[in-house]
């Protein structure tokens, strides 16, 4: 049996089936115990970094494990299903990354529709930051994704993002696809095992572009010249500030329709109100709208720009001038929006 | 083989000739004016709910909301800003149905078939509500809905849900065990703080209490929005009042609504999303807008 001359221990996980297992060493070193993956999926993880900066009373975790998300190839193929299970123990810290925009690739039928899963379960205490490049769907493409969080009694931190362009606008292609999904939950889930049925949803954010909704327009119509368009999710007490940060920069943005009457010029601007006021004129310039809300214990952050570059910079900056991520997690979490 | 097959054929040809010999005697009955009369009182019943429900006023407190449009203007600024801006409205409409029925209609589906579900199906529906605009125009309108029904409806309809009843859409629960539902849904939104209350889950519960059929109760749900879309478009000068009428009475209008009842007839709740992303972004920055004639 040829199967026996492998000489690694045969595996029993399925195709594209992956596992990443952060654990707790106490008193505060988390471990990667389980880093498990199948063709066409593959994880790579580099070294833990210590996070910057970490005062020594804070109980806060040593190190901060990365974990990138790679598929063989470069992308996804038609048919490919993708599986993947994250479970961070009890002050465990995350980051995922993804390696380039993840390509999905032309599929000979339309009904033929790749799938990418992740369901991730975080306890007390854990932060999860995934920060990816975006899905980059090809012309004739059907696919469709999902990422599901569950909160053990609701409580973790999130700082995750859901973004998709509108396929190679260096070819031309403006949402020339034949379907796109995504789906992002959040759950909140008791600790105790023994109750799946008192599992409440927290959070439901699912983008659903197909041919349905009777509006007679191609979808690149639909899509109001927007090449890219992105969701934030915030919660819990690590992102808190981060949180508020959004929140207060969308409070300060210029209205709408408003003129410029020269009555509120102001002598002196702080160092904040210019870098604030730089950061709005890019957003103006790359044609980046965005929006925050306030919603049942989260801060939603949805965005739109005409280009690519647009909204990754935005992104990179606001979260680069809050601060708090760089601090706590370091420079790699933001290695997809470089 | 074949005799088997020409036995088939005749007989098709024979229960064909009966039917048409049946309706033709019945027509012949109808003209004599010997039982033409009213339908059915459970018809009846239906049709006048349907009415009490398709008045311009309801749902209360969407005269308030612009269902996006206002922003949707204000991001599409016409230039020269004298500029019509009637193809950005007609645009701004479809698109605007399209996201209700594939957000809401689910659940205005899923609140007529399952009304012991409707606890959940508004904490779903609230979890999937991105921004705070979109959910204090909803929510807004599904209390007032439910308290419409609680001031003005239940009396009259308490005694008459007996026998005005058996739809076929609705599950096994009697209407009486569907009002008794909506009856403590309503006392459940005033003390609990997991209630809120969301239009669409509260149209189908109390359409289904009112034994409005699902179809009808899903058509009008979309087209009472277009009306709220249009109307808001004539107070924000977009549109003349009959131009607002032509727009409610043609019959591309009419043939959407169909087609989106359709489409949407099977789907399930967790398969609703937003099938317009900029809408979500559009409504979001209602608030930012430097003036409004509409609540944000």
């Amino acid at each position: 049996m040829s199967s026996n001359t492998s000489p690694f221990a045969p595996s029993t996980a399925k195709p594209g089936h992956g596992s990443i297992v952060v654990a707790l060493l106490p008193p505060n070193t988390p471990v990667l115990r389980t880093v498990s993956y199948q063709y066409p999926l593959k994880l790579v993880a580099p070294d833990a970094l210590p996070p910057p900066e970490r005062d020594d009373a804070s109980t806060a975790p040593s190190l901060i494990h990365t974990v990138f998300l790679l598929t063989y190839g470069g992308g996804i193929v038609a048919g490919d299903s993708i599986h993947l299970a994250i479970h961070l123990e009890t002050k465990a810290r995350l980051i995922l990354l993804t390696q380039g925009s993840t390509k999905i690739f032309k599929t000979p039928d339309p009904a033929l529709v790749s799938q990418q899963h992740m369901h991730a379960t975080l306890t007390a205490d854990s932060a999860l930051v995934y920060l990816p490049d975006p899905v980059q769907p090809f012309a004739q493409t059907a696919f469709s994704q999902s990422q599901s969080y569950t909160l053990e009694n609701g409580e973790g931190s999130l700082c995750v993002c859901d973004w998709v362009t509108s396929g190679r606008s260096a070819r031309g292609e403006n949402w020339d696809i034949h379907e796109y999904k995504s789906r992002n939950e959040v759950w909140t889930a008791p600790s105790d095992t023994d109750g799946p049925s008192k599992k409440r949803l927290l959070l439901r954010d699912n983008l659903i572009l197909d041919s349905h909704g009777q509006t007679n327009m191609p979808l690149s119509d639909r899509m109001d010249n927007y090449s890219v368009f992105g969701t934030l999710i915030l919660r819990g007490p690590v992102f808190a500030s981060l949180s508020a940060f959004f929140i207060d920069e969308f409070e300060a943005l210029p209205r709408i329709g408003a003129r410029n009457w020269g009555d509120g010029v102001q002598l002196e601007h702080t160092p904040q109100e210019q870098r604030r006021h730089a950061r709005q004129q890019r957003e103006e310039a790359d044609g980046l709208i965005w929006s925050a809300a306030n919603v049942r214990g989260f801060v939603l952050v949805k965005f739109a720009s005409r280009g690519v570059e647009g909204s990754r910079n935005w992104l990179r900056d606001m979260i680069r001038e809050e601060g708090s991520v760089l601090r706590g997690f370091g420079e790699r979490a933001l290695l997809c929006l470089k | 083989m074949s005799a088997v097959h020409e036995d088939e054929k005749s007989l098709e040809h024979e229960i064909n000739e009966l039917e048409r010999r049946l309706k033709d005697a019945k027509s012949r009955l109808n003209h004599n004016g010997r039982i033409v009369g009213p339908g059915a009182p459970a018809k009846d019943a239906a049709l006048h709910a349907l009415l009490l429900l398709s008045d311009s006023a309801l749902p209360l407190g969407s005269f308030a909301f612009s269902s996006g449009l206002e922003s949707y203007l204000a991001h599409h600024k016409a230039s020269p800003p004298s500029a019509s801006q009637l193809s950005s409205f007609h645009t701004f409409l479809r698109l605007s149905l399209s996201t209700l029925a594939s957000t809401a209609l689910p659940y205005v589906l899923a609140g007529y078939r399952r009304p012991h579900d409707i606890e959940l199906l508004d904490n779903d529906f609230d979890a999937s509500t991105p921004c705070t605009v979109a959910r204090r125009a909803s929510v807004a309108q599904g209390r007032a809905l439910l308290t419409v029904w609680e001031r003005s409806f239940k009396r009259q309809y308490r005694n008459r849900a007996a026998h005005a009843k058996e739809s076929p859409e609705a599950d096994t629960a009697s209407s009486n065990s569907a009002n008794d539902t909506l009856s403590s849904f309503a006392a459940a939104l005033r003390t609990s703080s997991h209630v809120s209350g969301h239009l669409a889950p509260v149209w189908g519960l109390v359409t289904n209490v009112l034994s409005v059929p699902l179809t009808e109760a899903a058509y009008l749900f979309l087209f009472s929005h277009g009306r709220t879309v249009v109307s808001a478009a004539v107070r924000a000068s977009v549109l003349g009042p009959y131009q607002a009428q032509a727009v409610l009475a043609s019959p591309e209008l009419q043939q959407r609504i169909r087609n989106l009842v359709e489409e949407g007839w099977n789907k399930s709740v967790e398969d609703a999303g937003q099938s317009v992303p900029v809408m979500d972004l559009w409504v979001g920055r209602h608030e930012k807008l430097y003036s409004r004639i509409f609540n944000s």
